[in-house]
């Protein structure tokens, strides 16, 4: 029924593209196909170690849902979305077509599980398919014997230096990949699994130039050594690992005696190694509250601290520049100034910082504050002691670093202005946190109502239209006057028409007012301009003789010709004769006209 | 009284069919002014004292209350630069980083240059444990201007190239008066699009998630059991690669990418 309605759809948009014996040809292979929907559920393997994946294949014949259907939950299980792929078969005059929905399935601990049958809805048509069972084995590490016994290809050993550390701690742990001695190289290796709960990690990387050789049980093996930076965030009992990894290695090829030059190329066989290391437990101890200072703010290491200040000798007001060094090793990133209650008589400014790390992970180097500070009056004669406690997981102590205090000078500010400070030039805010938040605001401040931004909203763009068009029109218009100005003949062509239609009105006029020498004096006027523009010479120069004379009037009708020369006739006979009625006068306007119209079409 | 006699005599001329109807949409549009600036006035006052009162539990350390109380006015609709800053301060002194730093960064896009906000955010982004974004140098650079001032910029120097060129065309003679000035400001124009043509595509397309939960865990996929690829604590800035029903993906400065929960954090434009 799906295949109809596919077939249906098929014909609707492409028959017309279609030769006709190609659609006769389609029309038959869809009729002919008689192939029952269907869908099903698979997976390629039913029995995985943790650390390994499986797939998950959603098989729908016949029919082709508008997505991909959604899979139900498994506790324990991951599934990742791949995609679909199709297929189309046409045997002994059987069409078929399939579509498979692809997921990865990633178990996250060991066990039995069961994905239940889905029901999908196609077309309103319902389908299911049956539950897939699933079998997650250990991944557990190789044991001693076996790798004695030199059977494992690779292993992967993880190892901490310290299993009781303080919360806050940093250390490194060590997971070492062991690549026996005849695997001939190996690539794609992955951390499938790294639980480090109650830990922050960071970047696992490789420990540069320090792989090494060395001989377990009866093999020599490569050992690659990664790093994997760890910090205690947690108290109690926590367990890292097992990591899991998966692998490709490279193993000397089982036919290498085939006959050459086919042996060449068979050079060594790919085998899919999945590595499990055991879980390590850890004890994550919680700083101890006794004898803790009371500046103490969360530093965990071992610290030295250097402190300079300068200049000494000040005038009240004036800038002293305090830094100090926290170097050694430790969670440098955490460590923060403490604040120096000692500094009451001094205007302190945000400080700034600066790490330098000299190891990979961050957890050696140093430390800078740069602290800008002014005494606010002569009476302070030193920069107080500075203060600066840490806690050291190794001997489990607290220890209070110690600057003694720096003899200052600080003369009274009298009338001079007060200097301005140079640290401000540096003391860009997003660098320079304060010990605390800068206080609220007082003031609401100029309220606005949430939009879209200006440049998001069509009335903006519209009026950009604007200058572009006022552009568009000065532009045209330059265009035009410049015309007319390199071009008399328009220009004159353009003036007579302006003339003819104010002469036409006065021409009413007269006519309705019964004026016939104002009007016939007009009309011959009008009839100069018109014919010395059509002739291209000067209006006075015309006459009723023109009509006779010039060439270019040969081409017009005669019967415009007898118009002029009627008109012509007109315009002489009125100085001489009697006054005529407005009617007439009119019908003298309406020959004019059309004369006029006649006129203009005949090329100058 | 002058208003019930003038009231009389436009019913009056209503009934005689006199009244002008100019004079009647003169009318509509005076009191519907009068009733936009004492409607603009009212809510003016209401936020102003809501704010006050939030002001007040924030000074007595009731910081939870006063971010509730900064929040209520924002759900109105209406926000300042000052709204937002002290929302983010009362949001920080609770506990809440990653809600603190969200809207420090939300009050950044209408203040850029406060060097207040500025340098509260930096403390509060100072606190955040583990990997997180970092605005580039561009960014910063960018960021200085808001987007509505880099369009108004941009506008002007635009208006005023298509001045000078329209005055060119009008008055050629001044053509060699205008051709440095003309060139400057196409030059200008041209610089000031591009930055607001990037400012823009920053704006719409390199949205940021701020972690508002603690220790959140980014998936490899969008689904609840996905493994976890890695942990971020609250207030860590992660930029968003996509998204889908419910999740977002997101990764973190030192380059990991996973899927988070919407409701763990805060997406917000770029900047």
């Amino acid at each position: 029924m799906a295949d109809n309605l596919l077939g249906k759809l098929f014909l609707r948009w492409r028959i017309p593209n279609l030769k006709p014996g190609l659609a006769v040809l389609v029309v038959c292979l869809l009729a002919l196909n008689s192939g029952a929907a269907s869908f099903t559920a698979s997976l390629d393997s039913d029995a995985i170690a943790l650390g390994e994946q499986a797939t998950l294949s959603l098989k729908f014949d016949g029919i082709q849902p508008q997505n991909a259907p959604t899979l139900p939950a498994v506790a324990g299980l991951r599934f990742q979305y791949v995609g679909p792929s199709s297929s189309f078969s046409f045997i002994n005059g059987q069409t078929s077509s399939s579509t498979t929905y692809n997921y990865i399935v990633a178990p996250q601990h060991d066990g039995a599980f069961v994905i239940p049958g889905m029901r999908v809805d196609v077309n309103g048509q319902q389908f299911a398919s049956l539950p897939l069972k699933l079998t997650v084995s250990k991944a557990n590490a190789p044991s001693a014997d076996a790798v004695n016994s030199g059977s494992e290809v690779a292993f992967l050993k993880f190892t901490i230096p310290k299993n009781r550390v303080y919360v806050g701690e940093p250390e490194v742990g060590r997971l070492d990949l062991y690549l026996r001695d005849d695997v001939q190289n190996f690539g794609n290796f992955q951390l499938t699994g790294a639980p480090t709960d109650g830990f922050s990690a960071g970047k696992t990387a490789e420990l540069q130039n320090q792989r090494r050789r060395a001989q377990v049980g009866n093999h020599v093996y490569t050992i690659i050594p990664l790093a994997v930076p760890l910090t205690a965030v947690r108290t109690g009992a926590l367990t890292l690992g097992p990591f899991t990894a998966s692998a490709v290695v490279v193993l000397p090829s089982q036919n290498r005696n085939g006959d050459w030059p086919f042996n060449f190329f068979n050079q060594g066989e790919q085998k899919q190694v999945t590595l499990a290391t055991d879980p390590v437990s850890v004890e994550s101890l919680p700083l101890p509250e006794q004898n803790k200072p009371a500046n103490f703010t969360g530093a965990v290491g071992d610290f030295t601290m250097t402190v300079t200040a300068g200049p000494t000798n000040v005038t009240a007001g004036d800038p002293v520049t305090v830094r100090v060094q926290i170097a050694g090793s430790g969670a440098l990133d955490g460590v923060t100034l403490p604040a120096q209650d000692a500094w009451r008589d001094f205007k302190t400014y945000p400080p700034t910082s600066k790490l330098e790390t000299s190891d990979q992970f961050g957890f050696q180097g140093t430390k800078t504050f740069e602290q800008i500070i002014s005494p606010q009056n002569s009476d302070v004669h030193e920069l107080p002691a500075l203060t600066f406690s840490f806690f050291n997981p190794d001997d489990g102590q607290y220890h209070t670093l110690t600057q003694p205090a720096v003899p200052l000078v600080v003369k009274a500010a009298g009338t001079s202005p007060m200097p301005t400070l140079a640290a401000t030039k540096n003391s860009a805010p997003e660098n320079q946190p304060p010990q605390d938040i800068l206080p609220i605001k007082e003031n609401l401040g100029t309220l606005a109502v949430k939009s879209s931004p200006l440049i998001a909203q069509p009335a903006f763009a519209a009026a950009q239209a604007v200058p572009v068009l006022a552009f568009l029109a000065a532009f045209i218009w330059r265009k035009r006057t410049d015309n007319l100005a390199n071009n008399p003949r328009l220009r004159r062509r353009l003036t007579v028409e302006a003339l003819i239609q104010n002469g036409l009105g006065d021409l009413k006029k007269h006519a309705a007012a019964n004026r016939p020498d104002e009007f016939f004096a007009t009309l011959f006027r009008l009839l100069q301009e018109q014919l010395g523009e059509r002739l291209d010479c000067p209006a006075s120069a015309i006459t009723e003789n023109v009509i006779d004379e010039h060439a270019a009037l040969r081409a017009a009708p005669e019967t415009t010709l007898n118009s002029l020369r009627e008109l012509f006739h007109l315009c002489n006979q009125a100085r001489y004769a009697p006054v005529r009625g407005t009617s007439e006068l009119n019908s003298v306007v309406a020959q004019f006209e059309k004369t006029l119209g006649e006129l203009q079409e005949v090329g100058a | 009284m002058k208003n019930q006699i003038r009231g009389s005599e436009r019913e009056f001329a209503q009934i005689n069919g006199k009244l002008e109807p100019t004079h009647v949409g003169c009318d509509i549009i005076l009191i519907l002014l009068l009733g936009l600036i004492f409607a603009g006035n009212l809510s003016a006052a209401d936020v102003s004292a809501d704010f006050s009162a939030a002001n007040k539990l924030y000074a007595e350390g009731k910081f939870a209350d006063a971010a509730a109380g900064y929040e209520k006015i924002l759900q109105t609709g209406a926000q300042s630069p000052a709204l937002l800053f002290n929302d983010a301060n009362a949001e920080f002194k609770a506990g809440h980083l990653g809600r603190a730093i969200a809207t420090y960064r939300q009050a950044e896009l209408l203040a850029p240059r406060d060097a207040e906000l500025r340098a509260n955010l930096a403390f509060v982004r100072n606190q955040v444990q583990g990997a997180t974004l970092r605005d580039r140098f561009w960014q910063k650079w960018f960021g200085t201007l808001t987007l509505n001032e880099g369009g108004v910029l941009t506008a002007v120097l635009f208006w005023l190239m298509c001045a000078l060129l329209v005055a060119r065309q009008i008055r050629p003679a001044l053509v060699p008066k205008l051709k440095g000035v003309t060139r400057i400001l196409v030059v200008l124009t041209l610089c000031s699009a591009s930055i607001l043509a990037v400012q823009t595509a920053n704006h719409f397309s390199a949205a940021t998630a701020v972690v508002i939960a603690d220790n959140v865990t980014a998936r490899s996929g969008p689904f609840d059991d996905a493994q976890s690829a890695f942990t971020v604590r609250d207030g860590a800035e992660l930029s968003v690669l996509d998204r889908h029903d419910d999740w977002v993906q997101v990764a973190d400065g030192a380059g990991k990418t996973g899927w988070v929960s919407k409701k763990q954090v805060e997406v917000l434009p770029g900047a």
